[in-house]
């Protein structure tokens, strides 16, 4: 309880996580708020918000706005959580294996980030969806391919500063694997950066998803907030609620997951504790 | 003398280090740019509308597409070390000549950019740190946010809408203004009052990222030994935080800064769509979706370049602003 | 067959007019700045039928000629032509001081080099149009006879800049044709001059001093620019940045608020040349579509009229045939059954019943994936509804979309689709842009925008075959009704609707409508009212 302490200093960070927390619970009670297919085609195309029955507007096809981002947060947070998994995973592979061997193996797996840093990441991404064809898996794909690079500097910096340290020492002593050395006793000791960083990168890919979107390679099977802007954003002149309350979904998401990011850097970084 | 020795050759090594990134992106990019289904031919055909067969054959055996894969990644190769990126497909002109047109556009817009994140990001940056936990400090938070979490072509579109059509401050869209073809100083102008949409959309994207790298940055330096001598010393806290602190805490963000004009020579598709401003990303969105092989592997290869150079640089000019930091 | 001599005497009095009105001072001058989208791949008009290349080649180069609005002939280049009773001469008589932008002479020789040496070999629909041409004879500088093995009346319709452009032969004799120079600075006849060419920005061109209809053109400077954005180019429309836009420069949510807005037209004439029809492919080769019941039921269900109110804002016109009634005019053209006034849920599912797609647990009677042509925002839309209103009758698709070279290989060389959403530019002839569809010699692996569905049927190639040389417009007529039934049938493609392209323009632009061609025109007589 003494994290939770730290973390409810910072009132905008509890702030973000309440927002956070609204999203959370809008996209696992979606289904029951709004039954059926959020595609449906529900009525008076183009309606304003408050009318016809749609509280948020409807579209150019007569879908309902307020199903589509309750629907939608599903898949937002899904692409943003996952892309995260998979590009922490990649990066703590890579980033560790680097930082703890060190010498040719570090050259080598810096090598092949910095191949990854130095291709310009959106465009990468742009390339991978085409490539693969847009659906939720490729923009995974892509948004962690893009991503992991961060990570896996982030963890070679840490586990640099951690194999020479004596508790390390002492593991190698007793005969401890390596890989269990890496795994047990040197990742728990890094985790707190890699939250944040992992935090943060949930953001990035949310809006990565609706830069994808914007550009035509969303996946069109399944409704996210990307996917409405996408559809929207022709509109907007003639019906600005099509794809602005998307993009405010996007914005108070974005905004909530950067503070809560921000709340668990101060509450985690020792440095700031013993400041402040 | 024997450390500017000691750079030339730190330098050197980097070059050498950066020569098998370089062939690591050409042939990955060459590779998965052929798993992509459809070439360039069939993607020129459909422009057109229509085509026979015999047309496609054509197509296909002038731009070389009927070799096996790794005749075709050879050839490139080859051309590359004699710095040839080949020619474009679907714009049936030199790669070089089509990207260099680009080029400047591109910089102008990065650049200015840059400039304007930086400048406005370490200040909000200062106020922020200076203000710890205060109103002003969450407010700069928020405020660096929403312009960060904020879909860029709403932003772009909103400006258009505002300053262009409602306010007629500036043009909606372009690098110049056609009709006219201004020369000389009136068309430096021009160009200018063209950039400012863009460059502000694009940087109230970065403006975070900086506006947060300074604010903690600050921090950091705030908490170390020096300043706990200088404040010792009985130095002003102006003195202190406009003497030291500022000095050592710019300088991540100068890397970071660096680091971002090379990954945005890559350009932002998605402002130079909205801004129809003609850089060098949306010369790759298009070559992407016309199978424009030589023309995308060229802008990667000049993108890969230019951060390897600007990443270089950034760290031996780190090297003299910091002492303490020894290259090699 | 058909003579325009006549017609010679009725331009060069219009030309008087136009010269000795006082108001031609005012009617000169200024920059016409245009919007462009996509940007071109190459100005070679004798290489490439693409849409944008189409919009600023016709003013540099010209055609033998051009057409009205209704596509009857206006002379161009040749100042008359005759065809012979059988058919198989048509002689050309040529301008007279007609000279290329480098300041050489036009003679037949360019003609005979264009249409044998160039379009025949090199641009994608010659070898269709000039198909019978064997031989092309100049007995002098301003004659050109064509020789033809037989008769060919859809070739008179192929003969406008867009379609078929002179080029020079002095500049591309001897050459590599598509590696020329005058692939991206075209050298042409035209009104303008091609001057700079700003990847990414715009196209420049300038007038032509030397330009033989006298007293024109009447501006002196035309700009194409280049905006990838649909919103943008909106804007740019509103401020007065551009003064006219084609095809889907302007989207049609747009279109309809623009109409509004004083100082802005919309006009949908100009498009009588293309003929586009929005439509949907069944892979008749592949289960769920391989049975002509289910795709007549798709046909019963589909809302056409909901999709051009919804979709494109009422710039359309329901599909009643496998033909456009653009046609009705030659007497090609007849409703058929399966195209209903109203969607017909109830006979869509008992076609359905009695073909044997019998419903499952979920109510779903057949899986397909549908292919969307990647060519915009409205296609997803229109993709996104069909998934809708299919459901209803149990045929559950998922959406693919796809870029353009990935969708074209799959759909015409992979054949790996099931049913697919696209459209077509039926021309002003069905030989040309209607057999492409259905012939079973049009099924051509890896050439896009022709018989996809592979449907083969021998008695549809016999009618299309007496369809394409019937010279008896009744006779003809009549071939093509029962074309249509049989098409209604088997239907092996659906039409949805027959699209209603708009050109968004500034009121302050004039006389840019006076040719058939639209778009596709010289821009020679427009004028801007500064």
């Amino acid at each position: 309880m003494a994290f939770w302490r730290l973390f409810r200093r910072n009132r905008s960070a509890v702030f973000g996580l309440a927002i956070l927390v609204a999203v959370l619970v809008l996209a696992a009670t979606a289904s029951m708020l709004f039954p059926g297919d959020p595609f449906k085609l529900a009525g008076q195309p183009m309606s304003a918000p408050g009318t016809n029955g749609f509280l948020l507007g409807s579209d150019t096809l007569g879908r309902d706005v307020a199903s589509g981002i309750a629907h939608g947060a599903q898949t937002s947070l899904l692409i943003g959580a996952l892309a995260t998994v998979v590009a922490v995973m990649l990066g703590v592979v890579f980033g560790g294996l680097a930082g703890y061997y060190g010498g040719w193996i570090d050259d080598v797996l810096m090598r092949v980030t910095e191949v990854f840093q130095t291709i310009p990441s959106f465009l990468f991404a742009i390339l991978i969806v085409a490539i693969i064809k847009p659906s939720i898996s490729s923009i995974v794909i892509a948004i962690a391919v893009v991503s992991w690079p961060a990570v896996a500097r982030l963890v070679r910096g840490e586990y640099i500063s951690l194999r020479h340290r004596e508790f390390v020492q002492a593991c190698h002593i007793t005969g401890m694997s390596d890989a269990r050395i890496m795994l047990r006793e040197i990742l728990p000791n890094c985790l707190s950066p890699i939250i944040v960083a992992g935090s943060l990168m949930v953001a990035t890919a949310i809006l990565i998803e609706s830069g994808l979107s914007f550009l035509g390679l969303g996946d069109p099977n399944i409704i996210s907030w990307g996917f409405q802007i996408g559809a929207g954003r022709t509109v907007l002149r003639s019906a600005w609620w099509v794809c602005t309350f998307p993009g405010v979904a996007i914005l108070l998401t974005v905004l909530a997951i950067n503070l809560v990011g921000e709340g668990l850097n101060d509450a985690l970084n020792p440095r700031l504790r013993e400041r402040s | 003398m024997n450390q500017t020795v000691k750079r030339f050759r730190y330098a050197m090594k980097r070059l050498a280090q950066a020569v098998p990134i370089v062939l690591a992106i050409i042939v990955i990019n060459f590779f998965l740019l052929h798993l992509a289904e459809g070439d360039a031919a069939v993607a020129l055909a459909g422009e057109a509308g229509s085509a026979t067969p015999e047309y496609m054959a054509q197509l296909r055996q002038k731009f070389g597409l009927d070799k096996p894969l790794p005749v075709q990644l050879g050839i490139y190769l080859k051309n590359v070390l004699v710095f040839d990126l080949g020619f474009s497909f679907r714009h049936n002109m030199p790669v070089a000549e089509l990207v260099f047109d680009r080029f400047m556009p591109t910089l102008l817009l990065m650049v200015s950019t840059i400039l304007i994140a930086v400048g406005f990001g370490v200040l909000l940056g200062l106020l922020a740190a200076s203000g710890l936990n205060t109103w002003r400090d969450t407010f700069i938070s928020v405020f660096a946010l929403v312009t960060y979490a904020t879909p860029l072509f709403w932003v772009g579109l909103m400006m258009i809408i505002l300053f262009a059509l409602n306010l007629g401050l500036f043009p909606t869209s372009g690098m110049e203004n056609f009709a006219a073809f201004h020369e000389g100083w009136d068309r430096v102008k021009d160009i200018a009052h063209h950039l400012v949409m863009p460059t502000i959309t694009l940087s109230l994207f970065y403006l975070a990222l900086y506006t947060r790298l300074m604010r903690s940055s600050m921090l950091e330096q705030a908490g170390m030994d020096y300043v706990t001598t200088a404040r010792a010393k009985g130095l002003t806290e102006r003195r202190i935080v406009f003497g030291h602190i500022l000095r050592n805490a710019l300088l991540p963000v100068v890397t970071m800064a660096g680091v971002q004009v090379g990954a945005l020579i890559g350009g932002s598709v998605i402002v130079e769509s909205v801004f129809a401003w003609p850089g060098l990303g949306m010369l790759a969105f298009e070559a992407l979706f016309s199978r424009d092989l030589n023309l995308l592997l060229g802008i990667f290869l000049l993108s890969a370049l230019l951060v390897i150079a600007i990443n270089l640089v950034v760290d031996i000019i780190y090297s003299f602003l910091d002492p303490r930091i020894e290259v090699g | 067959m058909f003579n325009i001599k006549q017609k010679r005497l009725g331009v060069a009095v219009a030309l008087m007019a136009v010269f000795s009105t006082a108001a031609l001072a005012q009617k000169s001058g200024g920059t016409y700045v245009f919007v462009l989208h996509p940007e071109p791949p190459s100005l070679a008009p004798h290489l490439s039928t693409s849409g944008p290349i189409g919009q600023v080649a016709p003013k540099v180069y010209q055609g033998l000629l051009d057409y009205d609005e209704d596509f009857n002939p206006v002379p161009e280049l040749a100042e008359s032509f005759d065809v012979s009773p059988d058919g198989l001469t048509v002689t050309f008589n040529l301008q007279r001081n007609v000279t290329w932008h480098d300041g050489r002479p036009f003679t037949s020789a360019d003609v005979r080099f264009s249409v044998m040496d160039v379009l025949k070999k090199f641009h994608p629909r010659g070898p269709n149009s000039f198909r019978e041409v064997y031989e092309i004879q100049t007995p002098d500088e301003h004659t050109a006879i064509f020789k033809l093995e037989k008769a060919a009346p859809y070739m008179m319709k192929a003969l406008s800049s867009y379609e078929s452009p002179m080029v020079p032969k002095h500049l591309l004799e001897g050459t590599d044709i598509r590696d020329n120079e005058i692939t991206n600075k075209p050298v042409g006849t035209g009104p303008f001059k091609f001057v700079e060419w700003k990847k990414g920005q715009y196209i420049r061109l300038d007038k032509n001093e030397n330009y033989w209809k006298p007293g024109l053109p009447r501006l002196d400077r035309v700009v194409a620019r280049i905006i990838p954005d649909a919103s943008t180019r909106t804007a740019a429309m509103e401020n007065g940045e551009v003064f006219y836009g084609a095809f889907d420069a302007i989207q049609p949510v747009d279109v309809i608020r623009l109409r509004d807005i004083d100082g802005i037209g919309v006009t949908t004439k100009g498009y009588a040349s293309i003929n586009p029809m929005s439509l949907i492919e069944f892979n008749t080769q592949k289960a769920p579509f391989n049975q002509a019941a289910i795709r007549n039921a798709v046909s019963l269900v589909v809302d056409r009229q909901f999709m051009i109110d919804n979709i494109w804002y009422g710039y359309g016109k329901k599909a009643v045939s496998a033909l456009s009634s653009r046609f009705a005019s030659a007497g090609l053209h007849a409703a058929t059954g399966n195209y209903p006034a109203e969607p017909n849920v109830a006979a869509a599912v008992k076609l359905l019943d009695d073909a044997g797609y019998a419903p499952d647990d979920n109510g779903v009677r057949a899986r397909a994936v549908l292919d969307v042509i990647p060519y915009g925002e409205q296609w997803r839309r229109a993709g996104e509804y069909l998934k809708q209103a299919l459901a209803e009758v149990g045929i559950a698709l998922d959406l693919r979309y796809e870029d353009v070279p990935t969708w074209l290989n799959r759909v015409y060389n992979e054949y790996d689709y099931q049913i697919n959403l696209n459209y077509f530019y039926q021309l002003p002839d069905p030989v040309i842009g209607v057999h492409r569809h259905y012939g079973t010699d049009q099924i051509r692996k890896g050439t896009p925008f022709v018989n996809g569905t592979r449907y083969s049927d021998a008695g549809l190639d016999a009618l299309l075959a007496s369809g394409a040389s019937e010279p008896d417009a009744k006779k003809r007529g009549e071939i093509y009704e029962q074309i249509q039934n049989k098409l209604d049938a088997d239907m092996p493609v659906m039409n949805l609707f027959e699209m209603e392209f708009v050109i968004v323009y500034n009121e302050k632009l004039k006389e840019f409508t006076f040719s058939g061609m639209g778009p596709y025109s010289s821009f020679d007589r427009t004028w801007l009212d500064q």
